[in-house]
């Protein structure tokens, strides 16, 4: 499996209604030890409302410069979720999520 | 000493390198058309280049790492790939223009056809991008381009009227023959040559290239602000004496010969010699720039590796690539269509392309994960700001103008 | 023990720059191989190189036509690997403990060097 095979996929909660688009993953590196350290195991989905995911480029804090800057690639990326991957029931061409805990 | 020697010869360098066959055409051209009543379009884009160049060395400075290299990390593979294509595509038009500009100048030379020339440039060219070290290639061509300073010289012998011509430059006006369309392509051309996406690219790469840190923003300050300036009135100084010449006899300029013809006319054979010694050096040296660029930008984008800082060998994808663009150049050109058209078009084209390939350096520029503390200033995110409008401005418009008035006619 | 790291492999791992022990450009990260762990979680086994990983990354006409003609060259659709254990730091670079030449992973440029560049005299010199 690709991690491209996951980034941008649409999830969906369990009554099958659209909660955003994958944008990222988040990973802890406390994985299968590999060579000189341990492996990024995925823990979480970052996901955006918006279909366009991540097209600009996006950064966590407050983005810096212009306001016309900001206004393009901050407004595309208000409300990022983290969907812990506990919650994931199914990964096939959707993510589909388990009962609990859908309200983001 | 050296620092201070350091720094002039890289303003000098900088005011030299600053004239490609895309200002050459294109100022005399709009100058032996309109005057100089199109002087603030290349004003606006020297401004333009000044602000976007200072960003993308400094950018290389701090980070170490090429232009395309960062916009597909900040932005992306798909925004990344779109760029890169719209950039690679212009940047090879603009290289056969070049290529062709150096053919023709030498023709203008010895009197020889300039197909039979555009082959043997080729190879000196790849010669000089293979063997020559990067810094002398850099330093000698500025260099020589210096010479189109015959220009000046050429305007100040005219004696014109320099209250009038100030006029003329700060408050134009359309002439009445052309319409409003036409001058507005022009004006659009004219920030195109000099607001060229090659240069960017080259500039930042050349920053790696040279190994550029923190301590070396100061003199790529003074070179981009001196510089570029000061080159940006060589070009006003091509469209002036084509205006005070070519104008009254209303000759429109259409071969490069048409270009020098002003200055032989005010100052004489042996400065027309020395104009067209600095045609050929500023073509070759842009045709270098852009042959480069065509590397830097693909290999960039993939990761490869770059650059003439290390032996082709360790490099070989890098140099196929500038190969294959050099030898697309020549073939463009012996195709027969005519260099200074395809110098039209490349221009145009150059202009189209700008939102794609400035944008993303504003972004990085901004970004602190990249440049820690030296993000943009201010002033230079107002003016940033403010030119981002502009261009997109130009870019929207280039083309259907260009449709419109049929290339200017 | 300190605590793990946490990134993200978007904004941290994909896209960024690879470069091997002695500071030579290998690769971008064009895409992550992912694995199940015993709990089913995936993590991450190694990077993926080469248009077959990034073909499908770049979508569009462009994208799948690069996978395309990487895939019948090299007769496989699976792209070339450098397995994660051989990065040693994850930074502005994605820095690797071993030698470009000892991984397996850039037969278009050593095709490239053996049959065009190092015929040409002066492949050797840098300038």
């Amino acid at each position: 499996m690709r991690a491209s095979q996951l980034i941008g996929l649409e999830v969906l909660d369990h009554a099958g209604q659209r909660i955003g688009t994958v944008t990222d993953l988040r990973c802890k590196q406390d994985g299968p030890l590999r060579g000189a350290m341990c492996a990024p195991r995925i823990t979480g989905l970052l996901v955006s409302p918006h279909r366009l995911g991540a097209v600009l480029g996006y950064d966590r804090h407050a983005q810096h410069g212009p306001w016309l800057i900001r206004a393009i690639v901050g407004g595309l990326h208000r409300n990022l979720t983290v969907v812990p991957w506990t919650q994931v029931a199914s990964y096939d061409g959707q993510i589909k999520l388990k009962p609990l805990g859908d309200s983001l | 000493m050296k620092r201070i020697f350091g720094v002039a010869l890289g303003i000098l360098t900088a005011i030299g390198g600053f004239v490609d066959i895309g200002d050459l055409v294109t100022n005399a051209l709009v100058g032996s058309r309109f005057g100089l009543s199109l002087v603030w379009a290349t004003l606006v884009g020297v401004v333009g280049i000044c602000l976007y160049a200072e960003m993308s060395g400094r950018v290389a400075a701090i980070t170490g790492r090429g232009t395309f290299d960062l916009v597909r990390e900040r932005l992306g593979p798909r925004v990344g790939m779109a760029n890169l294509v719209a950039s690679f595509l212009v940047t090879l038009l603009t290289f056969a223009a070049e290529v062709g500009g150096v053919a023709l100048a030498l023709e203008l030379a010895t009197s020889v056809n300039y197909l039979l020339i555009v082959p043997i440039v080729g190879v000196a060219i790849w010669f000089v991008i293979w063997r020559v070290k990067f810094s002398v290639l850099e330093n000698t061509f500025g260099l020589l381009g210096l010479v189109l300073i015959v220009f000046g010289v050429a305007l100040w012998k005219l004696n014109p009227d320099w209250g009038d011509l100030f006029r003329q430059i700060s408050r134009p006006h359309k002439p009445t023959d052309e319409s409003l369309p036409v001058y507005f392509y022009y004006a659009i051309a004219l920030f195109g040559a000099a607001m060229t996406p090659y240069e960017v690219f080259f500039f930042s790469s050349g920053g790696v290239e040279e190994k550029w840190t923190k301590k070396d923003i100061i003199t790529e300050r003074v070179n981009v602000f001196v510089g570029f300036p000061l080159g940006g009135l060589l070009s006003v100084a091509i469209a002036a004496v084509a205006a005070l010449v070519l104008l009254p006899a209303n000759i429109q300029v259409d071969t490069i010969g048409q270009v020098g013809l002003p200055v032989a006319v005010a100052a004489g054979k042996i400065a027309l010699a020395i104009a067209i010694l600095g045609f050929v050096a500023a073509t070759f040296g842009a045709a270098l720039e852009t042959g480069l660029s065509c590397g830097y930008t693909v290999a960039q984008y993939y990761g490869w590796q770059w650059g003439k800082f290390v032996r082709p060998k360790e490099a070989s994808r890098f140099h196929l690539v500038v190969l294959m663009a050099l030898i697309a150049a020549v073939g463009t050109v012996l195709t027969t269509i005519d260099p200074v058209k395809i110098t039209e078009y490349s221009v145009v084209f150059s202009a189209v392309a700008l939102p794609l390939t400035y944008f993303p350096i504003l972004v990085i520029a901004n970004d602190p994960d990249y440049m820690g503390t030296e993000t943009n200033g201010r002033i230079s995110n107002f003016l940033a700001s403010i030119f981002l409008v502009i261009i997109v401005v130009a870019s929207v418009a280039a083309i259907p103008l260009m449709l419109y008035t049929k290339a200017g006619q | 023990m300190s605590a793990a790291r946490e990134f993200d492999l978007e904004l941290h791992l994909l896209d960024r720059q690879v470069v091997d022990a002695d500071g030579r450009m290998v690769s971008k990260v064009d895409d992550l191989e992912l694995n199940l762990d015993d709990g089913g979680n995936p993590y991450v086994t190694a990077i993926l190189v080469g248009p077959r990983a990034l073909g499908p990354r770049t979508g569009g006409h462009l994208g799948r036509w690069m996978t395309a003609i990487a895939a019948r060259l090299a007769g496989s659709q699976d792209p070339p690997r450098i397995d994660f254990g051989h990065v040693v730091d994850i930074g502005e670079e994605i820095k690797l403990g071993c030698r470009v030449d000892d991984l397996d992973v850039q037969s278009l440029e050593d095709w490239i060097r053996e049959k065009v560049i190092s015929r040409i005299p002066g492949s050797n010199h840098a300038s």
